[in-house]
C-alpha cells in the first residue's frame, strides 16, 4: 500500500482488528487524525486529558481482551504515565503512541522538548521503539501490537517520528493472524502428575486465584477443579489484584487474600494459580505456583514448586490427571468431606458478615454495607462493575461476583482516577452489558471531571455512582491506625479531608451534559437506580453521587489546616 | 505520591512488604489475656499490634472495629468475635493506660463541663486531642456522641453540656 506514514499506521491497525483509536491529539500526529476522516471500520474515541485517554483504553482492553490503543501529546506523556501504571502492574495489553520531532530537530530542544523523554516510559513499558520512516512504521507497530498482547502482556509505547508519519512511501500491511500467534503453554505433564498427587492427599489444602485466570479466560477451568477436589479457594480484587476469577457465591469460597488463614488452621498444600499476591498466602505451606508471568514468579515469596504454564490448560490438565489418580468415589469422598468441611464456615461467615452488615444499615449519611445491599439487590446479574473504590471495597463481601454473577473488573495497583473512563471502555467493548461504574470521591476529584466529556460526546449509556464521604477516607483509617503519630494522638487530620469546597458532583456532571443527582437517603437508593437504569436504556449517561458515612477513627472530623493565601497579601490585589 | 493510590484495607501490611504475619513474640503491646491468641492469628493477618494498642474503645466500640472487619474480609467466626471484642475491651478498654511518651499537658478553661471533660474524654486520650484544633459546633456535637458510643461516660444532658463547652472555647470562627 501507499500513503503516508500515518495513513499506513491506521491501515496497519485495521488489518490488526484494532478498532478503536483512544485519543487526544496533537498538531504532530495530524497525519494520523487525516487518515481517518474517510475510515467507518475504526474509529476515535477522544479523551480531554491523557490520563482519561489511558484508562479508556485499559478498560476497553480488560474487557474485551483485545489491545487497547492510545495516541497521545508527546509533552502529555506524564499524565498518561499515571494511569499506565496500572496497566502495566495488571499486565494489559495496550499500545500508547506519541508524534514526537524528528531526532535533530528534537536536539535543538524545542519549548515542548526535554532530554531523556523517552526513557520516562521504560519501567513501566514491556517495549518501546521510535519509528523513524512511514516505509518502516506498519513493521514496527506490528511488533508492538505482538508484543503488548503476547502473554504476560503489557504496555508497549511508540515513538512516532513525526516527518514519517507526513511523508509518502509504500510498504506492505499485514493482518494479525500472519504476525501475531497466540501462545498458549501447555505445562509439563510430569509436574501435573506431581500436583495432582500432592492435592489428592493433601490433609489441609487451598487454592488461590488470581487475574492470570481472567486474562486467559480460565474460570471454568478452575471452578471445575476445585469442585472435583473440594479445594477451599481464596482470592478475589483486593490491592494487587483486579479481578474475580471464581464466583464469590460459592460455598467453597474464603474470601480475598490474607497472609495467613484463620478459618482453615495451617494450610499444608497451598495451590496458586494465575496471581503474584497469592504466592503470599498460607505461610507455612508446601507452595506450588502456576504461572503465566516467570518475572513475578516466586518473586516476593520462595516457591517449593513453579509452574510457567497457560493457568487455563494447566487447571484442564490437572483436572483430567486427579480423574486419572484416582476412582471416581474416592474422589467423591475427598470433595465431599472437604467442602462439607469449608462450607460449614463459608455458611456461617456469610450470615455473620450479613448480620453485622443489618445492624448498621439505617440512617443518613448512607451507610457502604446498606449500599451493598441495595445494589446487590438491584443490579442484573450480567452487569460489569468497574470498581475504582477505596472504602467502597468494603461493599464487596456483601455482593455476588463472578461464575454466573456480575462481572467484577478493578485495577490491582489502585491508581485512582481510573474508574469513569475505564467505564466508557468497558462500554465500548461489552456495548450489550450493563456497566456501572463506581469511584470513590477522591478518585472523581483527582482523575478530574474529564472523563465526564467523553460519557457526554459519545453517550456512553453507563450508570456512574460517586461514593463522597469528602474524604481520602480509607487512607485516613490507615495513617491513623497503622502509624498512629501526632495526628492520631492530637485529633488532626493534616491531609485527608475532602469537604472544603463541598463539590457539588451531581452538579459539575450536569455541567457536562451528563444527567446526575445526588442521593443522600438510603430508603431512596433504589428509585435512584432505577432513574440511571433508564437513563442508559435510552442510551444517555447517568451519575449517582451517593453521599456516605465517613466512618472509622478521626471520621467525625472536619478540621483541615487553616491556611489562607488571601490573609498573606499585605494590600488587597 | 502516596496520595495517587488507594488500596484495600485488609491486605494493606501483606501487599507492602509480605512480611505480615505476626507472630505472638512479635505482639509485646499485646499483654497476655483470654483471647489474646485469637487476636493474634486472626487480626495481626493484617495489623501491626501498635494499630489496636492505641486506641481506646469500649466494647461497643470495639464490636464495631470487629464488624468492619469481618465486613472487609477478616476471616472470623461468631465465636471468635466474642473473644477478639472481649479481649480488646479488656487490654484496651478506657482508662487503660496509652503506649508511648505522655500527652501535652493542657490547662482546660473553667466551666460547667471541665470536670466531664476531664472525667470522660481524658480516660481514652490525651487533652491536647480536646484542645489542639478549633471546630464547628456540627463537628463537636458528632464527635461528643461517637465518644459516647466508644464508651465516654456521658448521658444525654452531660454530651449536650460537654458540646456546649467546647463549642464556646475551641470553635472554628
Amino acid at each position: 500500500m501507499k500513503g503516508t506514514g500515518g495513513a499506513l499506521f491506521v491501515e496497519q491497525l485495521k488489518a490488526a482488528g484494532v478498532e478503536y483509536i483512544f485519543f487526544n491529539p496533537s498538531t504532530g500526529d495530524a497525519p494520523i487524525y487525516d487518515a481517518m476522516v474517510d475510515q467507518t471500520d475504526i474509529h476515535l474515541i477522544k479523551g480531554v486529558q491523557e490520563g482519561v485517554v489511558v484508562a479508556m483504553a485499559d478498560g476497553y482492553a480488560r474487557a474485551s481482551g483485545k489491545p487497547g490503543v492510545a495516541i497521545v501529546a508527546a509533552v502529555g506523556l506524564p499524565n498518561a504515565m499515571t494511569q499506565l501504571v496500572n496497566t502495566y502492574k495488571d499486565r494489559i495489553p495496550l499500545m500508547l503512541a506519541m508524534g514526537v520531532p524528528a531526532r535533530e530537530a528534537e536536539s535543538r530542544g524545542g519549548a515542548q522538548q526535554y532530554d531523556g523523554q523517552e526513557t520516562l516510559l521504560t519501567p513501566i513499558s514491556k517495549w518501546a521503539w521510535r519509528t523513524e520512516s512511514a516505509a518502516g512504521l506498519p513493521d514496527i507497530t506490528r511488533k508492538a501490537l505482538k508484543f503488548a498482547s503476547t502473554r504476560p502482556g503489557g504496555p508497549v509505547s511508540l515513538w512516532l517520528s513525526e516527518p514519517g508519519l507526513r511523508e509518502e512511501a509504500t510498504a506492505t500491511i499485514v493482518d494479525e493472524a500472519a504476525f501475531n500467534t497466540p501462545i498458549s503453554m501447555r505445562p509439563n505433564k510430569a509436574d501435573i502428575e506431581t500436583i495432582a498427587r500432592l492435592l489428592i492427599e493433601a490433609k489441609n489444602p487451598l487454592l488461590t486465584v488470581g487475574d492470570e485466570i481472567t486474562l486467559a479466560q480460565g474460570e471454568r477451568e478452575v471452578r471445575e477443579l476445585a469442585e472435583l477436589l473440594g479445594l477451599p479457594v481464596m482470592g478475589s480484587a483486593v490491592l494487587g489484584q483486579w479481578s474475580t476469577p471464581f464466583p464469590t457465591r460459592s460455598p467453597l469460597f474464603l474470601g480475598g487474600l490474607q497472609a495467613n488463614t484463620p478459618a482453615l488452621g495451617q494450610v499444608d498444600i497451598h495451590l496458586n494459580v494465575g496471581s503474584w499476591l497469592g504466592e503470599q498466602t498460607a505461610r507455612g505451606a508446601k507452595l506450588i505456583s502456576i504461572r503465566q508471568d516467570p518475572a513475578t514468579l516466586g518473586r516476593a515469596t520462595p516457591v517449593d514448586m513453579g509452574v510457567i504454564a497457560d493457568p487455563k490448560l494447566a487447571c484442564a490438565d490437572l483436572v483430567e490427571a486427579v480423574k486419572s489418580l484416582a476412582t471416581k468415589d474416592r474422589l467423591k469422598k475427598i470433595a465431599d468431606e472437604r467442602t462439607r468441611r469449608v462450607a460449614d464456615y463459608t455458611e456461617k461467615a456469610r450470615k455473620l458478615r450479613h448480620d453485622v452488615a443489618m445492624q448498621f444499615s439505617t440512617g443518613s449519611p448512607i451507610r457502604l454495607n446498606r449500599l451493598a445491599f441495595e445494589l446487590e439487590d438491584f443490579l442484573d446479574k450480567d452487569t460489569i462493575y468497574v470498581a475504582d473504590l477505596d472504602s467502597g471495597r468494603k461493599m464487596e463481601p456483601l455482593m455476588n461476583f463472578g461464575g454466573d454473577d456480575k462481572m467484577y473488573i478493578g485495577n490491582g495497583p489502585a491508581v485512582l482516577g481510573w474508574g469513569i473512563s475505564a467505564g466508557l471502555g468497558v462500554k465500548l467493548a461489552r456495548p450489550d452489558k450493563p456497566v456501572i461504574a463506581l469511584v470513590g470521591d477522591g478518585s472523581f476529584l483527582f482523575g478530574g471531571p474529564q472523563p465526564l466529556w467523553s460519557l457526554s460526546r459519545y453517550q456512553a449509556p453507563i450508570t456512574v455512582m460517586v461514593l463522597n464521604n469528602r474524604s481520602y477516607n480509607n487512607e485516613r483509617n490507615r495513617i491513623w491506625a497503622f502509624g498512629g503519630g501526632s495526628q492520631l494522638s492530637r485529633g488532626l487530620d493534616m491531609t485527608c479531608y475532602n469537604g472544603s469546597p463541598d463539590v457539588d458532583i451531581a452538579k459539575t456532571a450536569q455541567a457536562f451534559g451528563v444527567e446526575a443527582e445526588q442521593v443522600n437517603d438510603p430508603e431512596t437508593i433504589k428509585a435512584a437506580l432505577g432513574r440511571a437504569k433508564r437513563a442508559n436504556i435510552e442510551g444517555r449517561p447517568y451519575l449517582l453521587e451517593v453521599v456516605i458515612e465517613r466512618d472509622g477513627i478521626g471520621g467525625a472530623s472536619e478540621w483541615h489546616p487553616p491556611f489562607s493565601i488571601a490573609s498573606l497579601r499585605t494590600r488587597k490585589v | 505520591m502516596h496520595k495517587l493510590f488507594a488500596s484495600a484495607f485488609v491486605c494493606i501490611a501483606m501487599a507492602a512488604g509480605g512480611a505480615a504475619v505476626a507472630q505472638p513474640a512479635d505482639n509485646p503491646l499485646l499483654p497476655e489475656g483470654p483471647g489474646r491468641d485469637r487476636v493474634v492469628a486472626v487480626c495481626t493477618s493484617c495489623h501491626v499490634s501498635r494499630a489496636f494498642a492505641q486506641v481506646r474503645e469500649n466494647a461497643n466500640g470495639w464490636k464495631n472495629q470487629v464488624s468492619e472487619m469481618i465486613l472487609i474480609g477478616a476471616q472470623v467466626s461468631p465465636a471468635d468475635m466474642d473473644a477478639i471484642v472481649g479481649y480488646l475491651s479488656t487490654a484496651f478498654g478506657p482508662g487503660t493506660r496509652l503506649p508511648g511518651p505522655p500527652s501535652q499537658a493542657v490547662d482546660l478553661p473553667d466551666g460547667a463541663a471541665k470536670i466531664l471533660v476531664l472525667g470522660s474524654c481524658a480516660r481514652c486520650h490525651g487533652l491536647d486531642r480536646v484542645a489542639g484544633a478549633k471546630r464547628s459546633p456540627r463537628e463537636w456535637d458528632h464527635i461528643v456522641e461517637r465518644m459516647a458510643f466508644y464508651g465516654a461516660p456521658l448521658d444525654e444532658g452531660q454530651r449536650k453540656t460537654v458540646v456546649a463547652y467546647l463549642t464556646e472555647h475551641y470553635a472554628a470562627k
